[in-house]
C-alpha cells in the first residue's frame, strides 16, 4: 500500500474502525516504516489529549432557566411577549419606587422648608423608615411571587431568592413550603435547587429530610438524596432506609441511595 | 421513559407533550453548551445560546421530522451560533468569512488546554467537523446532515481537519 494511503487510515486504525484485512495490511506496513509508525505516534497523543479535554459544567441557572420557559410555554403564553411584560412590570414597579422616594424627597424638603423649627433628625429617621419600607415592600413581592397561581412565575420567585444573600426566615418558609407542598414538578425542582445553597441551616436540613419522606417525582428524590449526601447529613439514613424498602421506590433511586448510604455512615 | 430513545421522545414532544422535553434537556444540554464553548471559547454567551438552542426545540416542536434528534439538535445549536455572530459582525459579510475566533489575551492562556487553543486555530468549519465528531463522537452521517454535505465528503474533510490539528498540535508541544 502506498505511504499516504496508510497515513488516511491512522484516525479509522485508532478508533477500530478498519476491516481485519485493511487492519492486517496497515499493522504490516507500520512495522517496516519509520515516518509512519511516527505519524501514528502523533495521532496517538492527538487522540489522548482528546479523550482526556474536561467537559465543562454550565451554570444551573441555564436548568433553572429552561424550567421556566417550559412553564411558560406550558401555559401557551409566548416567550417574547412574557419577556417583556415582566421588564415592563418590573421597570415600572422600579420606576414607581423612584418616584416614591423622589415624591417623599420632595415632601421632605417641603417640609422642612415649611416648619423650619423642626430638626434634621426628624428627618433622617423619615428616610430610614422609607428604606425599611421598601426592603418589606420587595420582600412582600418576592413573597407573593412564591404563592402566584402559575407555575412560571412561582419559579420566577424561587430565582429572585437567589439572588439574596442571606434569606431570612419568612423566606426560607416560603421555600421549604414550595419544595414540600407545591403540585407543580419544576417548581419544586427549582426549589430544592436554591435550597441546595442554604443547607447550613438548620431549618432548611430538616426540610430536605421532610422532602425525602413525601417526595414521590423520582429525579426530584435523586436531587434531595445527592444533596443530602453532600452535607453527609446522617439523620437522613432512617428515611432512606425506608425509602430503599418502600415497593414504590424506582430502581435507580435504590441505587443512588445505596451508594450515598454507605458514604454517610 | 428514560430508556427510550431520542427521537421517540422528541416525537411525544412534538405532539405536546412538552415535560418529556425535560429528559432530552438533560441528556444533552452538556454536550451542547460543550460545543459551542469550544466554537467560541466564551462560557456566558455558550450557556446563553443553550438556552437559545432549547427554548427553539420547544418553540419549533411541531416543525421536527423524526429524523436524527442529534442532527437536528446540533444543526440549530450551529444556526443559533452563526446568526448571533452574524448579528454582531458590523459589516454583515459573507458568513463563510467571518472569524469568530477567540482572541486570547496572554494572562488568560491558561484558562485553555493546549487542545483547545490548537483547535482554535482551525477555521471555523474544519473546527466545527473536528469538535462534533471527536468531542460528541457524531457519527459521519448524522455530521453531514447538520452541516449538509454528504457522509463521504465529511469523512474526507473531518480526516483532512485532524491532520491539519495533529500538525499544529504537535508543533505547539
Amino acid at each position: 500500500m502506498e505511504k499516504n494511503h496508510i497515513i488516511a487510515l491512522i484516525p479509522d486504525y485508532l478508533d477500530n474502525l478498519l476491516d481485519t484485512v485493511q487492519k492486517e495490511k496497515f499493522e504490516s506496513h507500520i512495522k517496516n516504516c519509520a515516518s509512519c509508525t511516527q505519524e501514528l505516534k502523533e495521532y496517538k497523543a492527538l487522540f489522548k489529549a482528546f479523550e482526556n479535554e474536561e467537559q465543562l459544567e454550565p451554570s444551573p441557572n441555564v436548568q433553572l432557566k429552561f424550567l421556566e420557559q417550559l412553564e411558560l410555554e406550558k401555559q401557551g403564553e409566548t416567550q417574547v411577549v412574557s419577556i417583556d411584560r415582566a421588564h415592563v412590570k418590573s421597570k415600572n414597579t422600579w420606576t414607581n419606587d423612584l418616584l416614591k422616594i423622589a415624591a417623599s424627597v420632595v415632601l421632605l424638603f417641603g417640609a422642612y422648608f415649611f416648619g423650619k423649627q423642626q430638626q434634621s433628625q426628624d428627618n433622617k429617621a423619615e428616610i430610614a423608615q422609607l428604606t425599611n419600607e421598601k426592603m418589606v415592600f420587595k420582600q412582600t413581592a418576592m413573597l407573593s411571587l412564591l404563592e402566584n397561581k402559575s407555575a412560571s412565575r412561582r419559579i420566577q420567585g424561587v430565582n429572585y431568592v437567589e439572588d439574596l444573600k442571606q434569606p431570612d426566615a419568612p423566606i426560607v418558609k416560603a421555600l421549604t413550603d414550595r419544595m414540600l407542598l407545591d403540585e407543580n414538578t419544576n417548581v419544586r425542582a427549582a426549589a430544592v435547587e436554591v435550597l441546595a445553597k442554604y443547607t447550613s441551616s438548620e431549618t432548611v436540613k430538616d426540610a430536605f429530610i421532610e422532602a425525602l419522606k413525601t417526595e414521590k417525582d423520582p429525579g426530584i428524590q435523586i436531587m434531595i438524596i445527592q444533596t443530602l449526601g453532600d452535607i453527609q447529613e446522617k439523620k437522613a439514613a432512617t428515611p432512606m432506609r425506608e425509602l430503599l424498602k418502600n415497593e414504590e421506590t424506582q430502581p435507580f433511586v435504590k441505587e443512588q441511595i445505596e451508594s450515598i448510604l454507605t458514604t454517610i455512615i | 421513559m428514560e430508556q427510550l430513545t431520542d427521537e421517540i421522545l422528541m416525537a411525544k414532544v412534538a405532539q405536546g407533550n412538552l415535560d418529556i422535553l425535560k429528559i432530552l434537556f438533560n441528556r444533552h444540554h452538556k454536550h451542547v453548551f460543550n460545543f459551542l464553548h469550544k466554537m467560541c471559547g466564551d462560557k456566558m454567551l455558550s450557556e446563553d445560546l443553550t438556552q437559545e438552542v432549547f427554548y427553539k426545540l420547544m418553540k419549533y416542536r411541531s416543525s421536527y421530522n423524526n429524523g436524527k434528534f442529534i442532527s437536528w439538535l446540533f444543526t440549530i445549536a450551529r444556526n443559533s451560533m452563526n446568526t448571533h455572530f452574524r448579528r454582531v459582525s458590523k459589516n454583515y459579510e459573507d458568513l463563510d468569512t467571518i472569524d469568530y475566533k477567540l482572541v486570547i489575551q496572554e494572562e488568560e492562556k491558561e484558562d485553555y488546554s493546549d487542545l483547545h487553543l490548537a483547535i482554535n486555530k482551525l477555521d471555523p468549519s474544519d473546527r466545527e467537523l473536528v469538535i462534533l465528531n471527536r468531542f460528541q463522537e457524531i457519527k459521519y452521517e448524522e455530521l453531514a446532515q447538520i452541516v449538509g454535505s454528504t457522509p463521504g465528503a465529511v469523512k474526507t474533510k473531518v480526516s483532512r481537519a485532524l491532520k491539519k490539528l495533529k500538525t499544529i498540535y504537535i508543533e505547539s508541544n
